[in-house]
Formats: structure tokens, C-alpha cells, sequence
């Protein structure tokens, strides 16, 4: 490895990079992978939303040029394993996926994180209610321990195409909803719904019960598919805070070469997703303008 | 540790090394701080920076990746020279090393108006991107015809004393011509190459990729066309070039170095690897031991090109 200071390629001196070895790694159902990575420095720092940036290959072969899958990989920390453990939950789609997805146990990940803004915690808030959808769901372990240490309810709204397309088991059981245990066991009350079984949208879900919550103590996090969160921003507008999390192709992760941007209200410009973002209030990203 | 001779000037700018990180890279210089030691580097050049802020190319996408290289269409989105002054500039010079500033303009009072500001500051030089393939009525006019790109350099000549160096497109058919131009109305040095104008299509939306339409292509898949430009230019002009395109290690850089380039400029690979520069400077290092050559400056422009018959 170029550089001599320990675990860290480069010989860099930000705790942000370092190389991380694979823990594990298990397929879960819907071409789904989870990495346990062991990373210290982003397990110390991490909140809830924000991601790592992923160098695909092995990190002691840095120095040759790939033919694919030249830029890292953003994913979102997906749950943390005290004390130093990282997971991620990647749904194999490209090139960069599948070489992720293949790499064995004991192998090292040159890893920089955690990067961008996670999901704020108001000191007022008591429930918090995230609505997720298909691989927004990555992050939303994490978000459960962390949210429900510090209030008093945690709710999760959560959508999919079809239950098949989910790395999560779906438990269904009469006259009552659809639960997803795997993450009802980290303290949040579940409900689920797949648009095959119940051919309801998440976001219906959440409009049904937009009036028993209240403004002043309720938040309202969501993470998935822009139509998911285009229109949770039209549904609360005026009326709730929601915090969104976004995605945008990335080249530098930092900040710094503005691939990832989005659209700011009030035409105030630009924000990246990486360093602004990925998570946002709603109240800050111009709706309109922003891609579908 | 006495080493080689590592040391390269550019007019006025003395560097320790040959090794640069080229523009637009990593943006103003502080979102990288910390991810590797940058101040061991020669020269660090910012993004590219107009008169007025610009917003750049509309978002989704930018950037794609393509192999072995990226297309990027950011379309020179940057605060301004304002902004820059007052909040850019000043975190950037904490790096303790040359810190140079690119311009663009859409005319060359626009150049000569950024480079008299930037006289007054700690600058080491002015890069001018004559070259960005990205904006529809910007660089490209002027980089891809000798007399434009010379009326730049003269007007910033006029109005800046520091060392200036012009960075020059690939998207001509006679970049050597281009360089001649530049040297000739006092630039101290030229770079290149800036990317190479490319396409990416959506398949299954049947449109372009990048929002832009069109964008350029930077990465390992242009090193060998870099090459080949770098060892043209050398050719035809004296003052020192800055090869780039796709470095993505020493041996790379030594490609650039060998085929007439005084210094390197590493650009995408760190967006892989941060510390790339630190690693091409170390592997340069490395060479020059390995070879017993005493100074750098020796390589530039050593490759003997067999001559054949035929
Ligand atoms: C902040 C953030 C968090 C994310 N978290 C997760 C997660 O937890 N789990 C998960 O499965 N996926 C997540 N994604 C999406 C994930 O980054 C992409 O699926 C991945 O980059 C695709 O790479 P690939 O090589 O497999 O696919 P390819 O299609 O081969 O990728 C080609 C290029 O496009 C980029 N790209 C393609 N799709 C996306 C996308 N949706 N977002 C950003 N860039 C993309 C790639 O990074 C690469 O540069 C996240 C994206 C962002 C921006
Ligand atoms: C995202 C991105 C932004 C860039 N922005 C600028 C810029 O503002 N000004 C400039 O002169 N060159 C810019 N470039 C070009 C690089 O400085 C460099 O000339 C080119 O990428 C080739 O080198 P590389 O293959 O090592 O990246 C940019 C390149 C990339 C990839
Ligand atoms: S990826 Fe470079 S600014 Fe966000």
C-alpha cells in the first residue's frame, strides 16, 4: 500500500479515509448484499443519513487505473455494530455493485466517511415518523437506533413494489398491518405496505395519518424514490417538517466538483447532495425545478 | 534525505516538485484539506473562476463514468471573482505551496479584469482556461483558433505581471499552432490537455446522459491522446508545458514528463485516490533513484523517437 501510516492508504492525514476490512458479507433476498465493515472512524462519527464513499477495488491496487468503476460509491451507512462495525446494504445494479457484492470476508475496502449531512434531531421532537421506500429502506436501521435511544416514538411507513424486491422477511398476519420485524425489533412500530398485496403507495400511508400527528413535536424523515419524496413535499407543505434524504451521481463525495447538485429554493442556486445534502428539509430544495 | 532535484520553474512560479493538481479538480482547495498532505505538491490550481459568479450546467446529471474515464459537464459553475477574493482565496493560501488561480471569460477584458485583481493577491500564477469545452459561448471560441487564444494571453500580459500559463484544448486540429500563439503573445508556460468533447447516450430514455447534452472526457482513456499533444506542443514551443489526461501513476506522469512536459497535473484519479499526487511524486522519486539521475529536469523531453523508413 502506498504510504506507511498504518491502515491508512496514501499516507493521508484525515480520519475520514482509511481501509476497512470486510467483516462479512450475506445476499438477502431482492439482489440485495450486506457489508459488515470495520470502521472505526466512521462508527465514532456517524449520524444517521450520512454515507461512505466506496473504492470498488482492492485498495493496495490503488495505483493501477481500473477500466470500470473508476469513482467510488456512495452508500448510506446502513446500521452500526458496536463497536466498530459498519454495515451497508447495496442493491446490486451496476458494474460497481456487483464487484462489492463479490468481495469475500477478510478483504480490505478503501472507505472515506462519514461524509454529507445526516437526518437532524430536534430537541423538541417526540415522534419521529420515517417514510422509506424499495432501497430506501439502506439506511433506515441506523435511523431506528439512533432515533429511538433519544425520543419517545418511532414509526416507519415503509413501501415497495412487491415484497420480493425487499431484503427483508415481511410478516402478514390477519386484521392486522404488514410488518417488516426485522426492523420493528429496533424499536419502531412498522407498517408496510407493498403496492402487489395492499396496492397502497407509502405515501398514502403517510397522508392517512398526516392529522394525528403534531407539528410542533412530529417530524416527518423520508428516504426512496424521487415521486415518493416530490410528492411527501407536496403533502406536508406548510404544515410538517420533513427532512428528505437525496441521491445524485457523484464524482468527488467532498464537495468540490458540484456533479451532484440540486436545485435550491428560492433560487438561491445550487446544493450539492454530497457535502449540503444528502439529507435536506424539504422547505430547502426547489420542487419544481428538481429532476424527476 | 538528500533526494534528486525535483525542482521546476514556470516563469516566475519555482516549484519543488513537478507534480500539480489541475483545475476544477478539487474545487477551491478546502473540501480536500486533510485527505492527503497537498502541500507537498508543486502547485496546487483551483476551479476555474469568471468575473461573475456562474451557475454552470443544469444538474442530472453532470458527470458520468464511461470506461476507464468520466465526462463531466459542469459548465464552470463558480462563485465569482467577489467570492473568491474574499472567502476562497484565503483558505487555499493556507496550503503551503503554490496555489494557482484559473479564469475564463467570455471576453478577454474579462480575463484582463480577473487577472489584475489576482496581481494583487498571493497567487504563484494565472492559468488561463482558454480550453473549457463545457460553455456554449466561452472557452471553446477562444482555444480553438490561435489569434483568439493570443488576444487572451496579450490582454492578460497587459494587465498582470505574474507568470502566466494557457491551457490549451485537444479539440483542434493543430494544437501545436494554439501553443505557438500563446508563447508568442507572453504566456509563460501552457498546460494540457483540458478534456476531450464527448457524448454519453441514454439508451432506454434515448437521450443524452448529461443534462448538457455534451461534455468531457477526462480519466485514463485520454492519456495516450494527452501524451501524444504534450509531445507536439514540446516540440514547437520553448517555454515549459504542464502535461495532463489521465494520470493515474508515476509511470503515467513519467509518460507526460518523457514526451516533453516540465511538470504533470493530476486531475480525476482523486476522485478515486486523494493522494494520488503524493503517490505519482513519490514513484518519480523512486524512478530517478532507480535510474541514478540527479535531477528531474533531465527526463523532460527525452524520448527518442526511432526514426524508420518508409
Ligand atoms: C447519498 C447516497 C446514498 C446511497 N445509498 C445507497 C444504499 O444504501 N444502498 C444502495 O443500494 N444504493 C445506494 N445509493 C445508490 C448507489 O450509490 C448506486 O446504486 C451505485 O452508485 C450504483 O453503482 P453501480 O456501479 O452498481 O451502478 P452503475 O449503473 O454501473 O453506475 C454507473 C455510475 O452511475 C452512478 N450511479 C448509478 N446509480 C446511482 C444512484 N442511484 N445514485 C448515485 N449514483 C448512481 C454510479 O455511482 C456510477 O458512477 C446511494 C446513493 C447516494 C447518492
Ligand atoms: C469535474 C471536472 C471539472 C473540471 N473543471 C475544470 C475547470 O474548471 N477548469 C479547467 O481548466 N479544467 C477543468 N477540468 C479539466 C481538468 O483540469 C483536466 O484538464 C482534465 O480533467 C484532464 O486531466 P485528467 O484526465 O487527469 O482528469 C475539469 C475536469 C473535471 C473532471
Ligand atoms: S460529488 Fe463532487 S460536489 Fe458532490
Amino acid at each position: 500500500m502506498p504510504g506507511s501510516q498504518g491502515r491508512k492508504p496514501g499516507g493521508g492525514t484525515d480520519a475520514r479515509r482509511a481501509s476497512a476490512e470486510v467483516l462479512g458479507s450475506e445476499r438477502l433476498p431482492g439482489d440485495h448484499q450486506r457489508l459488515l465493515l470495520k470502521a472505526p472512524q466512521v462508527a465514532r462519527q456517524a449520524a444517521p443519513g450520512q454515507f461512505v464513499h466506496i473504492w470498488c477495488h482492492p485498495p493496495d491496487e490503488i495505483g493501477r487505473p481500473p477500466g470500470s468503476a473508476l469513482l467510488r460509491r456512495p452508500y448510506s451507512i446502513s446500521r452500526l455494530r458496536p463497536p466498530d462495525g459498519v454495515e451497508i446494504l447495496l442493491r446490486v445494479r451496476g458494474i460497481g455493485g456487483r464487484i462489492l457484492s463479490q468481495i469475500p470476508k477478510g478483504r480490505l475496502l478503501d472507505v472515506i466517511g462519514p461524509l454529507g449531512n445526516g437526518f437532524r434531531i430536534r430537541q423538541s421532537m417526540r415522534t419521529a415518523v420515517i417514510v422509506a421506500g424499495g432501497i430506501g429502506l439502506a439506511p433506515v436501521p441506523f435511523m431506528i437506533q439512533a432515533l429511538s435511544s433519544r425520543l419517545a416514538r418511532v414509526v416507519l411507513l415503509a413501501g415497495a413494489a412487491s415484497d420480493g424486491k425487499l431484503p427483508y422477511r415481511v410478516e402478514r398476519e390477519p386484521d392486522k398491518p404488514a410488518s417488516l420485524p426485522v426492523l420493528a425489533s429496533l424499536g419502531a412500530e412498522v407498517e408496510f405496505v407493498s403496492e402487489t398485496v395492499e396496492g397502497t403507495l407509502v405515501s398514502d400511508l403517510l397522508e392517512q395519518r398526516l392529522d394525528a400527528l403534531d407539528p410542533d413535536s412530529d417530524e416527518v424523515m423520508a428516504i426512496g424514490p424521487r415521486a415518493m419524496l416530490k410528492r411527501l413535499a407536496a403533502i406536508t407543505e406548510g404544515r410538517f417538517s420533513l427532512q428528505v434524504s437525496l441521491e445524485e451521481r457523484m464524482a468527488c463525495g467532498l464537495g468540490a466538483c458540484r456533479s451532484c447538485v440540486v436545485p435550491a429554493a428560492n433560487g438561491a442556486g445550487y446544493k450539492t447532495v454530497c457535502r449540503d445534502g444528502p439529507v435536506f428539509y424539504a422547505h430547502e430544495v426547489d420542487w419544481e425545478r428538481l429532476q424527476p | 534525505m538528500s533526494g534528486p532535484d525535483l525542482s521546476v520553474k514556470i516563469g516566475a512560479m519555482a516549484m519543488n516538485n513537478p507534480v500539480m493538481v489541475a483545475s476544477g479538480i478539487f474545487g477551491y482547495g478546502d473540501e480536500f484539506r486533510g485527505l492527503a498532505d497537498y502541500g507537498e505538491l508543486g502547485a496546487l490550481v483551483l476551479k476555474t473562476i469568471t468575473r461573475e459568479p456562474r451557475l454552470g450546467n443544469p444538474p442530472a446529471c453532470r458527470t458520468a463514468e464511461t470506461p476507464a474515464g468520466i465526462v463531466n459537464a459542469i459548465g464552470l459553475e463558480n462563485v465569482g471573482l467577489d467570492a473568491f477574493l474574499a472567502e476562497k482565496l484565503p483558505a487555499a493560501m493556507e496550503y503551503e505551496t503554490n496555489i494557482v488561480a484559473s479564469i475564463a471569460g467570455e471576453t478577454p477584458e474579462e480575463f484582463a479584469d480577473c487577472a489584475r485583481a489576482l496581481d494583487q493577491t498571493e497567487v504563484a500564477a494565472i492559468e488561463l482556461n482558454i480550453s473549457c469545452p463545457n460553455v456554449k459561448k466561452g472557452g471553446m471560441a477562444f482555444g480553438v483558433d490561435p489569434e483568439a487564444s493570443a488576444e487572451v494571453v496579450a490582454a492578460v500580459r497587459a494587465a498582470a505581471a505574474k507568470p502566466i500559463v494557457a491551457k490549451l484544448t485537444p479539440n483542434v486540429t493543430d494544437i501545436s499552432s494554439v501553443a505557438v500563439a500563446c508563447e508568442t503573445a507572453g504566456a509563460d508556460g501552457v498546460s494540457l490537455t483540458n478534456t476531450f468533447s464527448a457524448m454519453v447516450v441514454d439508451v432506454e430514455r434515448r437521450c443524452p446522459l448529461l443534462a448538457a447534452g455534451m461534455g468531457g472526457l477526462s480519466g485514463p482513456a485520454i492519456r495516450p491522446a494527452a501524451v501524444y499533444r504534450v509531445y507536439q506542443v514540446a516540440q514547437a514551443v520553448a517555454i515549459p508545458v504542464v502535461g495532463m489526461g489521465g494520470i493515474w501513476n508515476a509511470n503515467d506522469a513519467l509518460e507526460f514528463i518523457l514526451a516533453g512536459a516540465s511538470a504533470v497535473a493530476v486531475g480525476t484519479v482523486l476522485y478515486a485516490d486523494p493522494a494520488a499526487g503524493n503517490r505519482v511524486l513519490a514513484g518519480i522519486r523512486e524512478y530517478l533513484d532507480r535510474h541514478g539521475l540527479a535531477k528531474v529536469s533531465e527526463l523532460v523531453g527525452s524520448v527518442s523517437i526511432p526514426h524508420t523508413s518508409g
